[in-house]
C-alpha cells in the first residue's frame, strides 16, 4: 500500500525500475537513517528494555546480575518510605496545580489586553526562566532565610517568622512557589498567542448581543484556548509526577522526608543506595501509571493539530 | 478614529467608569507580578555588589550601602571558572554537531526523500516521546556504565543524537520547504547527500538556530545528570561545578556566592534578549508538540 503510493509520487524516472534497483535508488536515503537509528537503540531502546530486565534482577557490577523473580517488586510495595514518597507526589502535583496552572492564563487574559509595554511585560514574565537551575537554587534559598527578605517583610507587616524550608508543612509548597516563578511565563506565552488569535469579530458580535466583559472572557476566550489548557494540563500532570530536581537540590528530600517524591526515591534507590534492581522495578511501575497519561496527552494533541 | 484594533474590551468599554476601575486594579496585579519577577533577579545582582556586613544586615536593604566590585573577582578566583565554561561549551558544540548530523540527516530523509516504510520509520523514532525519561534514568545510567562512556563527553555527545522531540523539530520545518527544490536539482542529477547540505541545511538554519538555543540551555541549566556521569571538576560543566562549590558549599561568603551567581546567570539572559524571536517560536513549538 504504502509502495504504490510512494512510486507514483516519486520522480518519473523511477517509474517501471524492477526491486532491486528500487532498493539501490533509495539505499543513500536509508544512509540518511542510519545514524539516527544506531543511536536511538543505543541510547534509548536498550535502556528502556534493560529497564524492564534489571526490574527482575539483583544488578551488581562486580559480580554480575542475577536473576530474582518478583523481589524488587515485593521490595517496593513493602517500603514505607515509598508510600511516603508517592503520598508526597500526589502532594506536589496538586499543589502545583493549585498555585501554579491557573496563574498563567489569568495574566495571558489580562496582558492580552494591555496596550503599552505589552513587550516589556512579556520579557519581564518570560526572564526567570532564563536563569539556571543552580542560580535559582541558590537565589531561593536566601529569599527563603529565616532572615531573608520574605521574613522581613512578614515582620514588617507584624506577622510571625515562617520558616520556609524546615517547616514540614512549608517545605514542599515553598518549592511549589519557586518553580511557579521560575516557569509561569513560558506557559504564559503560549496561552497568549492563543488567546491573540481568538478573531476581535467575535468579541464585537458578543458585544452587540449585550455580553458583559465577564461574558465574552467565558463564553469566547476560554472556550477558544479550552484545548490548549487540557493539553498543558496533561503535560503539567507528566512533569511534576517525575519531579525530583528541586527537591534533591534544595531538601534533599527532607526536612524528615517531606519533599521526598516518587521521582527522588528512584534516584536514592540507585545512586545512594547502589540498588539499581528496586530503582528499575519503581522505574517500570511509574511507565505504567504514566503510559496511560501518555495516551491521553497523545489524544488531545491530535485534537489540537486540527 | 479607530487607531488600534479591539479586543476582548472595546472602546465603548474604556468609557465606562466602572470598567477604568477595573483596568487599574488589573494594571496593578500587572505591575505587581512584573515586580516579582525582577526583585530576585535584581536582587542577585544587587547583592553581589554588597560588602559581606551589608549582605547579612537584617532586614535586608535594597541597595548596596557601597558598591564593591572586587566581589567578582574574589568569585572568579573562587572556583575555577573556565575550565567548566570550557566543559559546557564542549558539551554544547557536541551536541548541537551531532543532532543536526544525525536528526537533521534522518528528519530530511523522512521529509523528503520519499522512502517506503518512512511512516513506520518515523513512529519508530516518535514512540520514545511517550516514554518519560524519568522511568530509565537508572537504566540509562547502567547502559552508559556498560558502554564504558563514564566520565566521556561522548555520554553527552552521542545520546544528543536520539532525540524524539528534536527530530520532529527539524522535520516539521523540512516538511514545509517546498519539494520542487529538491525534485529540481535531482533532475540536474544531484545527489541526496548535496541536497541535504546544499540546500536542506541552509534553508533550515532559522530552525537550527532554536534547536541550537534549546541545546545551550539545556546544557547550560543540567546539573543532576553530569554529576552522576562525571567525575571530578576536569569534566564537571558549569552547573554541576557551581551546584558542587556554591550551592552545596557551606565556607562560602553570601556576596561571593552571589556575585559567582551573577557571573553565570549573564551569558544566559543576554542570549535571551538577543534571540527572543528564535526563543519564542521554539518555545511555542515546545509547549503544543510536548
Amino acid at each position: 500500500m504504502e509502495h504504490t503510493a510512494v512510486s507514483t509520487a516519486g520522480p518519473p524516472a523511477a517509474t517501471g525500475r524492477s526491486k532491486p534497483s528500487k532498493w539501490k535508488k533509495y539505499r543513500s536515503g536509508y544512509l540518511f537513517l542510519l545514524p539516527a537509528t544506531v543511536l536511538f537503540i543505543l541510547f534509548l531502546w536498550v535502556p528502556i528494555v534493560k529497564g524492564i530486565v534489571f526490574s527482575f534482577e539483583n544488578v551488581d557490577f562486580v559480580k554480575g546480575n542475577t536473576f530474582v523473580g518478583l523481589d524488587n517488586f515485593r521490595t517496593v510495595f513493602q517500603d514505607p518510605e515509598i508510600g511516603v514518597s508517592v503520598k508526597n507526589t500526589l502532594y506536589y502535583m496538586g499543589l502545583c496545580l493549585v498555585i501554579g496552572f491557573w496563574v498563567p492564563i489569568l495574566f495571558a487574559v489580562i496582558i492580552s489586553e494591555i496596550r503599552r509595554f505589552q513587550g516589556f511585560v512579556r520579557i519581564a514574565a518570560y526572564l526567570p526562566n532564563v536563569i539556571p537551575l543552580v542560580v535559582l537554587y541558590g537565589l531561593w534559598r536566601w529569599i527563603y532565610d529565616p532572615v531573608g527578605p520574605i521574613n522581613a517583610a512578614l515582620q514588617w507587616l507584624g506577622l510571625g517568622q515562617v520558616l520556609f524550608m524546615t517547616d514540614t508543612h512549608w517545605s514542599m509548597a515553598s518549592l511549589v512557589i519557586m518553580e511557579t516563578w521560575q516557569q509561569f511565563g513560558s506557559a504564559m506565552l503560549i496561552y497568549l498567542a492563543a488567546v491573540l488569535s481568538v478573531p476581535k469579530d467575535w468579541y464585537e458580535a458578543a458585544e452587540i448581543d449585550g455580553a458583559g466583559i465577564w461574558a465574552r472572557i467565558r463564553h469566547i476566550t476560554l472556550p477558544s484556548i479550552r484545548n490548549l489548557i487540557g493539553l498543558l494540563f496533561i503535560l503539567q500532570l507528566i512533569a511534576t509526577s517525575q519531579g525530583y530536581q528541586s527537591q534533591l537540590a534544595m531538601l534533599d528530600g527532607g526536612p524528615m522526608n517531606a519533599t521526598m517524591t516518587y521521582g527522588l526515591k528512584i534516584v536514592k534507590y540507585a545512586f545512594t543506595q547502589q540498588n539499581y534492581g528496586v530503582a528499575s522495578a519503581m522505574g517500570v511501575l511509574m511507565f505504567i501509571v504514566l503510559g496511560f497519561l501518555a495516551v491521553i496527552q497523545f489524544r488531545m494533541n491530535n485534537r489540537e493539530d486540527r | 478614529m479607530k487607531a488600534i484594533e479591539r479586543g476582548i474590551l472595546s472602546s465603548y468599554d474604556y468609557k465606562r467608569s466602572s470598567t477604568r476601575v477595573l483596568i487599574v486594579i488589573l494594571s496593578i496585579v500587572v505591575l505587581a507580578m512584573v515586580l516579582s519577577m525582577l526583585y530576585p533577579i535584581a536582587v542577585t545582582f544587587l547583592n553581589s555588589f554588597k560588602s559581606t556586613v551589608d549582605v547579612n544586615t537584617f532586614p535586608p536593604k535594597l541597595l548596596p550601602r557601597d558598591w564593591i566590585g572586587t566581589n567578582y573577582k574574589e568569585g572568579w578566583n573562587f572556583l575555577n571558572l573556565p575550565l567548566f565554561l570550557r566543559n559546557s561549551i564542549y558539551i554544547f558544540a557536541g551536541n548541537l554537531f551531532v543532532s543536526v548530523a544525525a536528526l537533521g540527516g534522518a528528519a530530511f530523509a523522512l521529509s523528503k526523500l520519499n522512502l517506503p516504510y518512512r511512516k513506520l520509520i518515523f513512529f519508530f523514532f516518535l514512540m520514545t516521546l511517550f516514554i518519560p525519561p524519568s522511568t530509565y534514568i537508572v537504566p540509562n545510567f547502567v547502559n552508559l556504565k556498560d558502554l564504558g562512556l563514564m566520565n566521556s563527553f561522548f555520554a553527552f555527545w552521542l545520546p544528543a543524537g536520539a532525540s524524539a522531540f528534536n527530530m520532529l523539530l527539524l522535520k516539521s520545518f523540512f516538511d514545509d520547504i517546498n519539494n520542487e527544490l529538491f525534485e529540481a536539482s535531482r533532475i540536474d542529477g544531484a545527489s541526496d547527500w548535496y541536497g541535504f547540505t546544499r540546500i536542506a541545511l541552509p534553508l533550515a538554519l532559522p530552525i537550527i538556530s532554536t534547536l541550537a538555543i534549546f541545546i545551550f540551555s539545556a546544557a547550560w541549566n543540567d546539573w543532576f545528570w553530569p554529576s552522576l556521569v562525571m567525575h571530578g571538576d576536569n569534566r564537571y560543566p558549569m552547573a554541576t561545578g557551581i551546584y558542587k562549590q556554591v550551592i552545596q558549599a557551606r565556607g562560602i561568603k553570601l556576596n561571593i556566592k552571589f556575585a559567582i551567581l551573577s557571573m553565570v546567570s549573564i551569558p544566559p539572559m543576554i542570549i535571551f534578549l538577543v534571540f527572543q524571536r528564535f526563543i519564542l517560536r521554539g518555545l511555542h513549538l515546545g509547549g503544543v508538540k510536548g
